[in-house]
């Protein structure tokens, strides 16, 4: 996630743009699409602003919800009230699980009451031998009205796949 | 192909309709209006069709083939703009199979003389090789071409 850019606004634009990721994790499938699907494990990497505290709901199974509410001001007094920062909420639907092999959910995601896009996502997962694993984030975006920092979302989303591999590390060396 | 493959593609068809932009929304946006072009082939029984249209709500909507197959769509709808923008995720299922997960965006745009024209744009992931993106589009022309009849 990054910060809001300074764009003139055209009403009601959509900007669709698709980008992906590929990491090989020294972990197996089935370690690496737990920190996907379980709630604990997936905060502990999934932010890429770790000083923020985060609110976080997550309903792993198709059909279900997962809910995501981060800023410099969540937690604080300032919060719920938006004064201490913008609120970034991401509201998300699972469409498809396949335990160790795939995840398929679509999202919004807000900047305080402001919808600035839409996704899909895939992951994959796939064995590489010698216990890893090759995963391949893909996400297919409309970006809504101005905002078109596509570049933003995919470095905000490395970093999140980064702090995955440091996760994987910390937890096999504990 | 794998057993549990991904195939991502993007399609966009774009139609010119002869009616202003709060029609053209109407035939996404009213349950009637929808259901006279956004309905399976005649010949197909078991039609289940619902709809929430705001955003959150869910639509459904299922059919047999004469074959016997079982076609469903699930949709879910994150942004409604009146007159300008529709967009929704969907999956499609061929009986139990999930086969397709996609992101649509139908964009509005009032042209010269009432008329409007009409983006339509499906980001999809195509799963374990039931479906293709050339199919859809296909399928996706000719439900453009109903709701212009509809019109």
């Amino acid at each position: 996630m990054s910060q809001p850019m300074n764009q003139p606004m055209s009403q009601y634009s959509v900007t669709h743009a698709d980008f992906t990721i590929t990491r090989v994790y020294d972990a197996a499938p089935a370690r690496v699409y737990a920190a996907f699907a379980d709630a604990e494990a997936k905060r502990r990497w999934f932010y890429c602003h770790p000083e923020w505290q985060v609110e976080h709901d997550l309903d792993f199974r198709p059909g279900g919800r997962e809910t995501v509410r981060t800023g410099p001001g969540v937690g604080n007094d300032g919060g719920s009230t938006g004064s201490g920062g913008t609120v970034h909420l991401c509201e998300a639907l699972y469409h498809d699980t396949v335990p160790g092999q795939r995840i398929v959910w679509s999202y919004a995601m807000h900047l305080d009451a402001r919808r600035i896009s839409v996704s899909l996502v895939t992951v994959q997962f796939e064995a590489e031998g010698h216990g890893r694993t090759r995963l391949t984030f893909t996400e297919q975006g409309a970006y809504l009205d101005g905002w078109t920092d596509v570049a933003g979302r995919e470095e905000g989303t490395r970093i999140g796949l980064d702090n995955l591999a440091q996760d994987l590390r910390r937890q096999q060396a504990a | 192909m794998t057993k549990h493959s991904a195939l991502h593609n993007t399609f966009t068809i774009t139609r010119v309709y002869d009616a202003p932009p709060s029609r053209v929304f109407a035939a996404f946006a009213d349950p009637k209006a929808k259901a006279k072009w956004f309905s399976p082939p005649p010949d197909w029984v078991d039609v289940k069709q619902s709809v929430e249209f705001r955003v959150g709500g869910r639509e459904h909507s299922s059919a047999r083939d004469s074959s016997g197959v079982k076609h469903v769509f699930d949709s879910i709808y994150y942004d409604i703009v009146p007159d300008a923008r529709i967009v929704y995720a969907y999956d499609m299922h061929l009986n139990e199979q999930r086969i397709s997960v996609s992101l649509t965006t139908i964009d509005l745009q009032a042209e010269a003389g009432g008329k409007t024209k009409l983006s339509f744009t499906e980001q999809g992931v195509y799963l374990d090789g039931y479906d293709d993106a050339r199919a859809r589009e296909d399928g996706t022309a000719w439900l453009l071409g109903k709701l212009g009849e509809s019109l």
